[in-house]
Order: C-alpha cells, then sequence, then structure tokens
C-alpha cells in the first residue's frame, strides 16, 4: 500500500498550521510519514448513517465519598 | 538446593508458604541474576537492590507475597525516578504510586526495579534515548518488541518473576510473542490505567507479563476491579481466575480469524507483512491442538484488517499527539528521533479525522461483538514471523506493516498471547480473545493449551541457572 508522498510545498504549510519547528532531517522524514496519515483519514471516511455514533460519548463522572 | 529463579509464581508462592524458599533468598537470586546478565539484555533502567531486599522481609501479606516483579518504567512509583523512556522524564520522581503497583504491592509483590520502555510507549527501538533499548533473550542480536521490551525481556530471561506491562496497539501481547513468554491485555476498563503515563486515553490498557498463563491469573487476581479515580474503569464482579483453569476444553466453540494474516495482511500491507511459511504451519498446528482438546473450531469472518488498524493508529495517534504538543512544539529537542518521528503526524489530523476514526471504531466493536457471540473464545494471529534483528526496525514500521493485536485495543476485548513454537530459534505466538471482562475464559483457553503443549517451558539459553 504505497501512497504518493505530499508536495514539500504543500506539507510546509501543514507544518506552519501545525506550530512545529522542524529540523530539514525532520521535515523530510515527517513528509515521508505523512503518506501513512493520508491513508489512515482516507480509510476512516465513508458513508455512515448520521445516528452513527462514535464509540466514546459523554459519560457523567461518578463522584466518591 | 534449585535455583529459585527457574519456579514460577505459582511453584515459589507454593514454596514459601510451606516455608522451603524465604522471600528474602528468592529476591537475592533474581537480583545476582539482574547484576550478572543485563548488562547484555538492557531489561532494567533502574535497579532497586536494597528496597527489594526490605521488601522481601515485610511478614506476609496476600497471594503474592515476596514474589520478585518488575514494573515498566511508565508505571509510577512514589519516590521511586520515573522516566517514560524519556530525556523529558529523565529527573521524574513521582510523588504517587500507580493503583496497579499498589494492588501487587498490597498482594505482598516485591519490586525488583523498573524496566525498560520505548519512550512514552511508542518511541523505540531508539538508540538515541538515555537507555539502551532492550535485547531479546533468545538471540540479543534481535529485537524483543515494544514496548513493554524490558518487562517481557525479563520476564523470558528469568530477571523477574513477571512484569507489568502496557499495550495501546500490542505492546504488552507482541513482545509476548517474540520473547516466548505469556502476556495478557486485559478488558479496557478491566485493570486501572491511573498512575500510568498514558500515550492514548481510549486505547491503553495494563497487563501481567508471566511465564506462565497460571502467573497470569495469579497477578489478575491482583490487578483486576474496579478502581473510582480511573474514569474508564469498570465496576464489574471479578471471577476466581485460577479456579477457571481446566485442561480440557470439552463443548467450547473457538472461531478462527484467518483473513487477517492469510489474506489481508499481503493484500492490503504488502508482501513484506507475508506470514512466514513456519509461522501459517505453527498457526494451524496450535488450532489443532485446540481441537484435540476438545474445543469445535468454526471460521470467523470480520472487516479487513485495514479497516481496524488505520482507525486504530488514527485514534492513537490523535490522542498521544494531543497529550505532547505543548512539548512537541517548545521543545522537541528533549524527545528520542522515533517518538518525535511517529507522533508528531498527529499533528496533520484534524478533529474530523478523530470523530471519523470514533465512528469507525464503534461499528468494528459492533461487529466484533456480534462475531463472537455465541463462542466461547476466538484465536487470532500475533506476529506472523521471528523476532527481526533489533536494528531492523524502520522509524516507521508501527504504520507500514499488519499488525494483527491492534485490532482488540480498537474492540477493548480481552486478549492473550501465549507462544505456539519457534522459528529460527525465536519464539512465535497467537492470540486467544474473549468477550468483554471474560480474561477468565481466554485465560482457561491458553492454560488447557498449554497443557497440551510444552513450547511454554522452553527457555532461552540466557535463562539457565547461573554457575
Amino acid at each position: 500500500m504505497v501512497e504518493e508522498p505530499i508536495s514539500s510545498e504543500r506539507f510546509a504549510v501543514l507544518v506552519e498550521q501545525a506550530g512545529l519547528t522542524l529540523t530539514p532531517e525532520q521535515f523530510d522524514e515527517l513528509r515521508e510519514g505523512y503518506r501513512f496519515v493520508a491513508r489512515m483519514q482516507k480509510s476512516v471516511r465513508r458513508p455512515r448513517d448520521r445516528a452513527a455514533e462514535p464509540a466514546h460519548i459523554f459519560v457523567h463522572p461518578r463522584v466518591e465519598g | 538446593m534449585m535455583d529459585p529463579t527457574q519456579l514460577t509464581i505459582a511453584e515459589a508462592s507454593r514454596a514459601i508458604r510451606e516455608g522451603t524458599l524465604s522471600p528474602v533468598a528468592l529476591t537475592e537470586a533474581y537480583l545476582d541474576r539482574i547484576a550478572a546478565l543485563d548488562g547484555e539484555l538492557h531489561s532494567y533502567v533502574l535497579v532497586l537492590r536494597d528496597q527489594a531486599l526490605k521488601a522481601a522481609q515485610m511478614p506476609a501479606r496476600g497471594p503474592l507475597h515476596g514474589i520478585p516483579i518488575g514494573l515498566k518504567d511508565i508505571y509510577k512509583t512514589s519516590g521511586i525516578r520515573t522516566t517514560a523512556g524519556s530525556r523529558r522524564y529523565l529527573d521524574h520522581v513521582p510523588n504517587e504510586d500507580a493503583e496497579t503497583w499498589v494492588r501487587l504491592r498490597n498482594a505482598g509483590a516485591v519490586l525488583l526495579g523498573k524496566q525498560e520502555t520505548h519512550e512514552f510507549a511508542i518511541g523505540g527501538p531508539d538508540f538515541t534515548l538515555p537507555f539502551e533499548p532492550a535485547r531479546n533473550p533468545w538471540n540479543t542480536a534481535h529485537y524483543p518488541a515494544g514496548s513493554s521490551s524490558g518487562s517481557a525481556a525479563a520476564v523470558a530471561a528469568g530477571l523477574c518473576a513477571g512484569a507489568m506491562g502496557s499495550d495501546t496497539g500490542g505492546s504488552i501481547r507482541g513482545p509476548a510473542a517474540y520473547c516466548g513468554i505469556v502476556g495478557l491485555k486485559p478488558t479496557y476498563g478491566r485493570v486501572s490505567r491511573r498512575g500510568v503515563f498514558p500515550l492514548s486515553y481510549t486505547l491503553d490498557h495494563c497487563g501481567p507479563l508471566t511465564r506462565t498463563v497460571e502467573d497470569c491469573a495469579i497477578m489478575m487476581q491482583a490487578l483486576a476491579g474496579y478502581d473510582p479515580l480511573d474514569p474508564a474503569s469498570a465496576d464489574m464482579p471479578v471471577p476466581d481466575y485460577r479456579a477457571a483453569l481446566t485442561s480440557r476444553l470439552d463443548g467450547l466453540r473457538i472461531g478462527v480469524v484467518r483473513h487477517f494474516h492469510e489474506r489481508d495482511a499481503v493484500a492490503q500491507f504488502g508482501a513484506d507483512s507475508a506470514p512466514s511459511p513456519v509461522y501459517a504451519a505453527a498457526f494451524d498446528a496450535a488450532c489443532r491442538a485446540l481441537e484435540s482438546l476438545g474445543a469445535r473450531l468454526v471460521d470467523v469472518q470480520l472487516s479487513p484488517l485495514v479497516d481496524y488498524l488505520d482507525a486504530n493508529r488514527l485514534i492513537m495517534l490523535a490522542e498521544a499527539y494531543a497529550l505532547h504538543e505543548k512539548d512537541f512544539r517548545e521543545r522537541p529537542q528533549d524527545f528520542g528521533h522515533h517518538m518525535f518521528a511517529r507522533i508528531a503526524l498527529g499533528a496533520f489530523l484534524s478533529a474530523a479525522d478523530y470523530v471519523e476514526a470514533m465512528r469507525q471504531r464503534r461499528e468494528l466493536a459492533v461487529e466484533f461483538a456480534r462475531a463472537i457471540d455465541g463462542l466461547d473464545a476466538v484465536v487470532s494471529a500475533n506476529s506472523t514471523g521471528p523476532a527481526p534483528r533489533i536494528d531492523a526496525i524502520p522509524t516507521y514500521s508501527t504504520f507500514e506493516r499488519a499488525s494483527y493485536t491492534g485490532p482488540y485495543n480498537l474492540t477493548g476485548s480481552p486478549a492473550l498471547s501465549v507462544p505456539i513454537g519457534f522459528e529460527d530459534g525465536l519464539p512465535l505466538a497467537f492470540q486467544i480473545v474473549g468477550s468483554p471482562f471474560d480474561e477468565a475464559g481466554v485465560m482457561r483457553v491458553g492454560h488447557a493449551f498449554e497443557h497440551a503443549t510444552d513450547f511454554h517451558r522452553q527457555r532461552p539459553p540466557i535463562a539457565a541457572s547461573l554457575p
């Protein structure tokens, strides 16, 4: 499962938005790793009924004692 | 006299109760082994010789009286350095204990030391960290898996009787598999996570690593139960785990998830994820062993493996990044290479990505609950080949290869790793997975399997008694 790497220009925008300061080596490595993020994002976005709830929902806390 | 470190927890406990073994002698024997062998294994980051010997002199307190154990160094220990394997916490001395350690100590366990972990339970094996990565006791050129690497290596090498690990995508069961021991990821909510450095709040599980399933049951008896201060803790009754162990499985229906490793791995992750032929044969032989014990096997079909893994990994990344975002922005130099490279990817996820992954998680958890309904357990592959060399682990191994453990973090199911064979002198394992809170059921199957095989009795050469 090999995805095309994101362009350097596009990835630089994402890094800036994230507020990360990366060395050139970190930039290249994370850009390479970004393909896994892209795969995951694509994988979990699929048609669902609007009533399909997430696995975690709010639960009232219990206060002991 | 026999070397007491060769005894299982069950055997050592019996000897202590009968007065033929003293906790001090047992603790000294383990400390001697650590001193002699851990320079090669690097399974401990801190050895508590004086404290352990003092604790071994305490009067009997419970069923683990005098049993020497280790804790992965993400378990907080009051007054004792807890680093999470990171420069960020190199001098961190907590003022609280992990709830699990409190329970083990109250049951009489003796703490030998803190054990090597991947940084924050994700970044390893990393040679840029302050602590050398733990080595596989079966072959020290090889990887013991992670992130509970030190704990598994120490149990397998006879440097503690049992240990605590944590598991967010397989960090108990992977090391158990590669080191040839037993590892249990209990049901989400069964064992308190309080006082353990989090990686991913909704996927983290705490559990034991032991040499046998019976020892796992003994540790679980002390560990399981409601903790009102852990928001995820479940107020559920705790059965007698040891009493549930049997040598036969007559009448049980056990599902087999074959398509994850037989089809999905290569189709979805490429040829590098293909199970080795030896593993495939060992898995089939293990299934036949379950049938010979009286179980009836049925094939189970789930959604593709990648659906489970992508949701598991996205949730982990999002939650872990949220935990470390401030430090990643302000002091990235404090982190090891692997931790930063892996978790910084979470910066590029959106809130909608996370919610969608959580919606997928519910769908898959419901699917698995339906699949296991009417079955007593399900067996599933673990790592489908022997441990690779420790210098051959890619930075993004966590994301690029098939994994068979992550699906059961997503479903929160109890999952037990048990040895099923060897390849090139390195251990192989499979998983026994149960319905929520049925740890007794998975341990029953695992114990019976052990009874019919001898893989768990085989120990690495380094585990032999000291001369």
